[in-house]
């Protein structure tokens, strides 16, 4: 019973990273710099999932765990902004290609997924519960 | 007469298991309230230990057909377990506090804590029943 609960959280867990890069890519949308200042624009982030073997119970069910953080290689948005500090010598900005609407649905996903994965926490709390009425 | 009552029962066991959950649920608790505390590790009692520790105890007790339960010197072992959990996921501002896993485990240590409490409930209902001769 208890191992129903880590696998649960393991969701929980990667639920959350997701939302973190969601943020991340939504808050730097118009970044056009990198950590050290030079013109290099934000590329957007993936998280990737994977089954989590460790994290298994009898009856077959498995965890989940974060693979990896990618970027994208989507090629970035090109403005015309002659006169940016950041533009080429043909006059473009160089912006992340992120796309807002993409990642609002995406939020709202990781959202449900880790209510999901609360409700699924609250109906094993609940399996207990009821065992527990058995004997007291 | 009274030692004999409770030693010939579960209920001595009962007691270490919830002593044992009310003290990590302190730990836990200390978890959480350090979630944003740069440098913080996350700490934590070992529930398998205490498991061993208690199983040890009890094969101690049987052995022995001494009434008198001795579990508390090495009880105190386990409790003395607040190691440093370096399994966990190490964030970068040096926290590795997940509020996910201290929260589930909270929860689990809770099931614990009330399914001990609820058998030793029971038990004593059973002795009432007997002390007072009425069903």
């Amino acid at each position: 019973m208890f191992s129903s609960f880590d696998i649960s959280t393991s969701g929980l867990v990667a639920q959350r990273m997701r939302l973190n890069a969601i943020s991340s890519n939504l808050a730097n949308m118009s970044t056009t710099r990198n950590e050290l200042g030079e013109a290099e624009p934000y590329t957007p982030r993936f998280v990737t999932m994977a089954t989590d073997a460790s994290l298994s119970t009898r009856g077959g069910g498995n965890g989940v765990r974060i693979a990896s953080v990618e970027h994208s290689t989507v090629e970035p948005l090109r403005k015309y902004e002659p006169g940016h500090p950041d533009a080429d010598v043909d006059g473009y900005v160089a912006y992340p290609n992120v796309d807002m609407t993409t990642e609002f649905v995406d939020a709202l996903q990781a959202t449900r997924a880790y209510e999901a994965n609360i409700g699924v926490i609250e109906i094993t709390k609940d399996l207990g519960a009821q065992s527990l009425r058995i004997v007291a | 007469m009274l030692p004999s009552l409770f030693d010939n029962s579960t209920i001595p066991v009962l007691e270490q298991v919830v002593n044992f959950a009310q003290q990590r649920h302190g730990v836990l608790a200390g978890n959480i309230a350090n979630i944003d505390t740069p440098g913080y590790k996350t700490r934590d009692l070992s529930p398998d230990l205490f498991q061993d520790r208690l199983k040890q105890a009890i094969e101690a007790r049987d052995n022995k057909t001494s009434a008198s339960m001795t579990m508390t010197s090495s009880h105190l072992d386990s409790l003395k377990h607040v190691g440093d959990n370096l399994t966990a996921m190490l964030h970068h501002d040096d926290s590795d506090v997940s509020i996910e896993t201290q929260v589930t485990e909270l929860a689990k240590n809770q099931g614990m804590h009330n399914l001990a409490i609820g058998i030793m409930t029971s038990q004593f209902s059973l002795m009432e029943v007997a002390i007072s001769e009425r069903v």
